[in-house]
Order: structure tokens, then sequence, then C-alpha cells
């Protein structure tokens, strides 16, 4: 009896460190050898660490190495990723590039923000950029990558006000945190914004900028979650929504697909690319461009006349391509409508339309 | 089977409706203006049945009508009392929360058929965990592993149902997945008496970590691998067509129809049969089951291997008849909340259900009230089910007693 339960044991134990084995080893990708071109910039070498999601993630990793492959291809540097399969590969992974000596680190999402931090205030003559985060106080030789996504909510505000057949248009969250809060803030500006201009009067149904409430399912996991919330709004009328919540938005996505007569607005990558199975339904999406945000900064180390960071953050907006609004549906919205959304653009830009950001920031803090 | 309660419990419950009636009143009416309506709609267009008008009262004649209607039977409990006082208790809490909508959706319109609609869909995955616990907790086995079972489930449905492109073999590797996950926690919670919380612990850990690592290598890589076919909903002939029943209960895949079924299944097994005594037998008194000639191990392998049966169906359901994909995590603690509602309803299927129907019913309350921008904050709102449970835990099931034996391995002398 004890015997076998020790033969047990070992197997065990003896099955989870092959596993353990298997999944902790970083994979490295063959450094890319740079075109030999004359453009002017210094032969930097970038390194980028993914987080968990790995580098196929159609999310976050896969956009951010679209940047450093641009990098590669246009300014003639060098560039490699390496995969973190567990937590504790943040740190080694950023250490293997320290001791390879690149010139910047890219880090992969607030996960990394810890380990990042860590490692560029211990060696303060390498260059770090964290995507999608930004630290208070900053660091100097780290830059944060930060987005302005209520400017792209806005824009597809606007699209789904002039899509909605029923007036009625929804968006919910996974939490009500400022990064998610965001997107709705925008959101219901565009809407808003779309009924001044054309005296129509489409409701938003899911936030309340004014009263900072409104539908979050509580997680980012839940999928069926998704599924459950979506069903209500579209019983409610609603016949666009943005679900902010991660992976739950699929769940979303799987209701309006079986229900029909909605369209879903997908958040952070191209839905129709990335959820391909629902793209018959994908009104738009919201995008957070880091591949522009990764360029941007890997073009700034490379550059002769770099000097360093001095702690400063980059805030991807419609101006400079770090975010927008993917390719509207075919059909959805009317060409007029399609010219309208430039000058709306125009306007967010020139800073004479106001998303609601700033003030909606500003009521947090009373 | 009415229960007999005391004279005082009585008084008290008399007084309660009274007081639910006037707080009806004090709560809500104040902010509502005397032309202000309610609008309550009954239609889904997912539905085949019949459709029926949406129904418009004065918010303020509804508030009234229902406070007084509460008012009313407090007062007939206090002079005569109700034999069935209980049942009278959910009427009177089904008014308050009416009442609580007309005033939420004054100058707005609500479907009511839609949230409880959801409200059932909600409930079916707690429901498939806490009969789950029931069937382990009976034979004196705790299961706290329903969670990663789930998680085990849904993963291999997607997977093999992607992969053979039919959701009968997605199912059926669902359940063997539970099933296995189940006889696991067998292994070590009855051969080797390995202490059930911590083998349970063990089991979540695992399925956690082996769903989440295939799932972000391969069934996020290869979206071919994780789209899987899904059950279509069946209209019931007739039973479909009425209106606001049809869509809540007899508009749904099978594997809700299932489930409803397992309620009702499991109650007669437990309850009236011969294996049902015996289970009951070794949750209660192990050694008393022994002496009689009762395998006492065989019994909590059979009832621990079915729990993690039904665990897995949890999990096929939520992808072959919810969302269509695998996700990490994504049964997000329903396997948990399971077992909560399992020691609600008093390690008793029918009771699972219930409890598992007033999680659902909160979840879909506190979305319905979000939508209509009711000025609560959402973190208190998503509070609800579990405030819910605390009241209705302390205030009308009383002590909730687990089977004897729960948790202690058997030891032949």
């Amino acid at each position: 009896m004890r015997k076998h339960f020790l033969a047990f044991v070992s197997l065990l134990i003896l099955v989870s460190m092959v596993l353990t084995a298997c999944g902790g080893k970083a994979t490295e990708a063959p450094a890319t050898e740079a075109p030999t071109q004359e453009s002017g910039y210094r032969h930097i070498k970038v390194g980028m660490v993914t987080d968990m999601g790995g580098i196929d993630d159609k999310s976050f990793n896969a956009t951010s190495w679209k940047g450093v492959e641009r990098a590669i291809q246009e300014l003639g540097i060098e560039g490699s990723y390496l995969e973190s399969q567990q937590q504790t590969d943040y740190a080694t992974n950023i250490t293997q590039y320290i001791n390879q000596k690149v010139d910047l680190i890219i880090t992969v999402g607030f996960l990394l923000a810890d380990d990042t931090a860590a490692a560029a205030k211990e060696h303060p003559d390498i260059n770090f950029a964290i995507v999608d985060f930004a630290y208070d106080p900053p660091i100097d030789n780290v830059r944060g990558l930060t987005f302005s996504i209520d400017q792209a909510g806005f824009l597809a505000g606007y699209v789904a006000a002039a899509a909605t057949k029923t007036g009625k248009v929804a968006t919910f969250g996974g939490i009500n945190i400022p990064p998610v809060a965001a997107f709705m803030v925008g959101f219901e500006s565009g809407v808003n914004y779309y009924n001044e201009k054309h005296g129509t009067s489409v409701e938003v149904l899911g936030w309340n900028t004014a009263e900072n409430n409104g539908v979050f399912v509580g997680n980012f996991e839940s999928t069926d979650d998704g599924r459950r919330t979506a069903e209500e709004f579209m019983s409610e009328g609603a016949d666009v929504i943005m679900p902010v919540a991660g992976p739950v938005g699929l769940g979303s996505a799987e209701a309006v697909k079986q229900h029909g007569d909605a369209w879903i607005i997908g958040v952070d990558t191209d839905w129709t690319v990335s959820a391909s199975e629902y793209k018959d339904i994908i009104l738009t999406s919201v995008l957070k461009n880091m591949d522009v945000a990764v360029f941007d900064t890997i073009k700034m180390v490379a550059s002769p006349d770099f000097e360093g960071f001095h702690g400063e953050t980059y805030v991807g907006t419609l101006e400079n391509g770090g975010v927008g609004i993917a390719p509207v549906a075919a059909g959805a919205v009317s060409d007029d409508v399609l010219k309208e959304l430039e000058d709306v653009k125009a306007g967010i830009i020139s800073g004479e339309i106001d998303t609601g950001w700033s003030s909606y920031l500003a009521s947090l803090s009373n | 089977m009415h229960e007999e309660i005391s004279i005082r419990k009585a008084r008290a419950l008399g007084i309660a409706f009274i007081i639910f009636g006037f707080a009806v009143l004090a709560l809500f009416l104040p902010g509502t203006a005397a032309d202000q309506t309610t609008t309550f709609t009954f239609n889904l267009s997912s539905s085949e049945a019949i459709e029926i008008p949406p129904l418009t009262v004065g918010t303020r004649m509804a508030l009234y009508f229902t406070a007084l209607l509460s008012v009313a039977l407090g007062m007939w409990q206090l002079a005569k009392g109700f034999k069935r006082v209980y049942l009278v208790l959910t009427f009177v809490s089904l008014l308050f929360v009416l009442a609580f909508l007309a005033w939420a959706a004054k100058g707005k319109s609500m479907n009511l058929t839609g949230m409880l609609q959801s409200t059932l869909l909600r409930a079916i995955p707690i429901t498939l965990a806490g009969l789950s616990g029931v069937l382990c907790e009976r034979s004196a086995v705790i299961n706290i592993g329903i969670e990663g079972m789930m998680l085990a489930g849904a993963f291999v449905s997607a997977l093999v149902g992607s992969v053979t492109q039919s959701y009968w073999w997605g199912l059926l590797a669902a359940l063997l997945a539970g099933g296995l996950f189940g006889a696991l926690l067998a292994v070590l919670a009855i051969r080797y008496k390995v202490d059930q919380i911590i083998a349970g612990t063990a089991i979540n850990i695992l399925a956690t970590g082996l769903t989440s690592y295939f799932s972000s290598r391969y069934l996020q890589v290869h979206q071919e691998l994780n789209h899987p076919p899904t059950f279509q909903p069946i209209s019931i002939p007739l039973l479909g067509n009425i209106p606001i029943l049809g869509p809540i209960f007899f508009n749904h895949t099978l594997l809700v129809y299932v489930t409803l079924i397992l309620v009702v299944l499991i109650h007669i097994i437990l309850f009236y049969t011969r294996w049902g005594l015996r289970t009951r037998a070794v949750g209660e008194h192990p050694r008393a089951a022994d002496t009689l000639g009762i395998n006492v191990f065989k019994v909590r392998y059979v009832n621990v291997i079915a729990g993690g049966i039904v665990a897995g169906l949890g999990g096929a359901y939520l992808v072959l008849s919810s969302v269509a994909r695998f996700d990490e995590l994504m049964t997000a603690g329903k396997g948990f909340i399971g077992l909560a509602a399992m020691i609600f309803g008093k390690w008793t299927p029918f009771g699972a259900f219930g409890a598992s129907m007033i999680f659902g019913f909160a979840d879909s309350l506190q979305t319905k009230l979000a939508i209509l921008s009711v000025p609560i904050p959402s973190q208190f709102l998503l509070m609800a089910p579990y405030l819910v449970t605390m009241i209705v835990l302390a205030g009308v099931v009383g002590q909730a007693n687990p089977p004897a034996a729960d948790g202690q391995p058997y030891e032949k002398e």
C-alpha cells in the first residue's frame, strides 16, 4: 500500500518536472539579419520580451513584434524576441538580453512592469520600453508606451450611432478601471456627438460617464458572462455592442452571431483578423496600434542624436497613428458618414472636439 | 409537506411582510413622480413564442399595489396564519423585487422575459457544479476540484469538438475528462486517504495549468482547433409557443434540458433507490454501512466519478451550448459558486438548483439594473448575489448540516 503510494507520488513529481522543463525553456527567435542599406540610423540591437500570451497571440505580443519587424526592414536594425512561458521567465529573459548588451529592451504588457522596473534601475545604461504601461514617477531610462484610446473609442461611438437601426447602442466592461473606462467614455461622447450633428437621439446602454457607472461583468475571463450580457442588451433593443473585457467579448460575439441583427465592435486589435470566425458581424474595431508605438521608440533610439529617454512617455493618439479604428464593415453606414468620420478625426486631433476623457479623469480625483 | 414553525417565528414573518410593504413605500415612493410609468415588455426576437403587447403601468400605482398586498398578507399571517408560510414569503419577496423593478425602470421599459431567461441560463453551469458536489459529498468525499473538472471538460470539448466537427464527440470527451479527474480525486481521497481539500486543490491547480498551457500553445494559435460546432436551441412544440414561459423554459439547447432532468433524476436516485440509500448511509455512518455488507469504497468511487462526469458536463455546457470556444480560466469561479449552491441547498439536488437560480437571478438583475442605469455603483451590484446568499442562508435556511462523515477517509478495521 505505502509502496504504491510512494511510487505514485514519485510519478507525479516526475511528470510535473518534465512538464516544467518543457514549459520553462524560453524560445529564442533567430536574430533577423538586417538588409544592408544606408539609412542614416545606428545599427542597434533590440530585444523584445513577450508576456505569457506568446508571440502568436494575435494581440499585444504579435502587434508589438510587428513594430520591431518594421524597424528591421526600414531602419536596418537587428531585432529578436524571447517568449515567456511563465511569470518567472520575465526576469530571466530580460537578464539574457542585458548580458547580450542590446541597446533597447522592449517588454510587452503591464505584467512585466515590476521586472522591467527592477532591471532598469539596476542597469541605467540600457534603454527600456514597456508596452501599455507608464511608471509614476517615471524611470529615467524607461519609455512607457501608452494610448489615448478614448479618441478611437469616440470614432467607434460615432460609427455605432450611424449604424444602429433601433436607436440603442451598448457597451460593457470587465471591471471599472480607467484603462477600460477610457473606451467607454470615448464611445459615449462619440454617440452624443453624432446625435448633436444629426438631430438623432441614439441611446447608450451600459455606460454613463456623468455617473461613472455602467455594466461590468466583474472579470476578464468568463465568456459565458459575455454572452449573457450581450443577450440582455439585445433583449432591450440594442443592435451595436462594444465589449471591453478581453476574451469575454468573444462570448458576446457568439450571442450576436446566433441571434443576428446586431453588430459587435472589437477592441485592442482588428477582430476581423484576430477573431475571423466573427468577421461578418464586426462593425469595426477600436485599435491600440502597439506596432506604431514600438517602431517610434526604436526609431528614436536608433537615431544618431539620441541621448536617452529622460523618463519620457509615448502617448498613442489619432494624430500619430498610435490609436485608430479598423475599416468599417462594408455597407453598414453610408459614404457620407465615412466622410464625416474624417472630419471628426481631424476635429479630435486639432482639439476642437472633446472626447470627455480629461473631464472624466478630473471627476475621478474629486 | 409543510413544516411546523413556532408561533414566534410565525409572528416574526407576519411582521416582516408588513415591513416589506412599508419599505416599498418608504424606499421607492419619494423619488417617483405621479405621472411616471413603467413599461414591461415580454417578447424575445430569438423565440417562437406568440408575441404579447407590452404592459405599461403607473409606477406609483404599482408601488401602492405591491405595498398594500404585502401589508395585507402580513396582517392575515398575524391574525390567522398561513399554512405554507414559506411559499407566501417567497411571494412577498417577489412582490418586493417587482416593486423594485417598477421603480428602477420608471420612465423606461424593461424586458422581463429576457431577464428571466438569462436567470435560468446563468444558473445552468452553477447547477451542474452543485449537482457534482451533491453526488460526491453525499458519499462523504469533499470535492473542491469541481472548478478544475469543469475547466478540463470545457477544454476537451472545444478541442475534440473542433477536430471531429461534432458536438457529440466533444460532449463525450468532456464527460470522459470530467470522469477521469473524478477518478483521480477518488483514488487520492479513498485509496491514499490524502486530505480531500488538498487533493481537490491539487486538481484545480493541475487542470488550470494544463488547460492554460495547451490553450495558449495550440488553441489560441490555431483557431481551427478552437471552433467547435454547438448545440442549437430546440423549441418544444406548443410549450415553446407560450408567451413568457416558452422562451424561459422551452426554447433551449439539449444540454439545458438534460441539466433540468438531471436535477430530478439525481433527486430520485438519492432518495428513492437502493443505491441512494447506500450512498447516504456511507455518507452518514460508513462503519454501520460496512457492517451491513455495503462496499463503502465502491459506493464512494462510483459517486465521485459520477460527480466528475457531471462537472465535465458543466464545462461542456459552457463551450458547446454557450460560447463555442475555450479561453483560459473561462469557468471564472462557477465551480466554487456551485459548491456554495450545494451548501445553500442543504446537499439536495432541488436545493442546489434553487440556490443556483437565486444566484442566476441576482446576476441578471444586477446586469439589468446597470443597463437601466440605476444609481447604484457597479461594485455594489456585483456583490448582490453574495449578499442575497448571506441573507437567505441566515434568515430562511438556518443551520445546514453536511453528511456526518463528510471529508473523513474510511479505514476498514
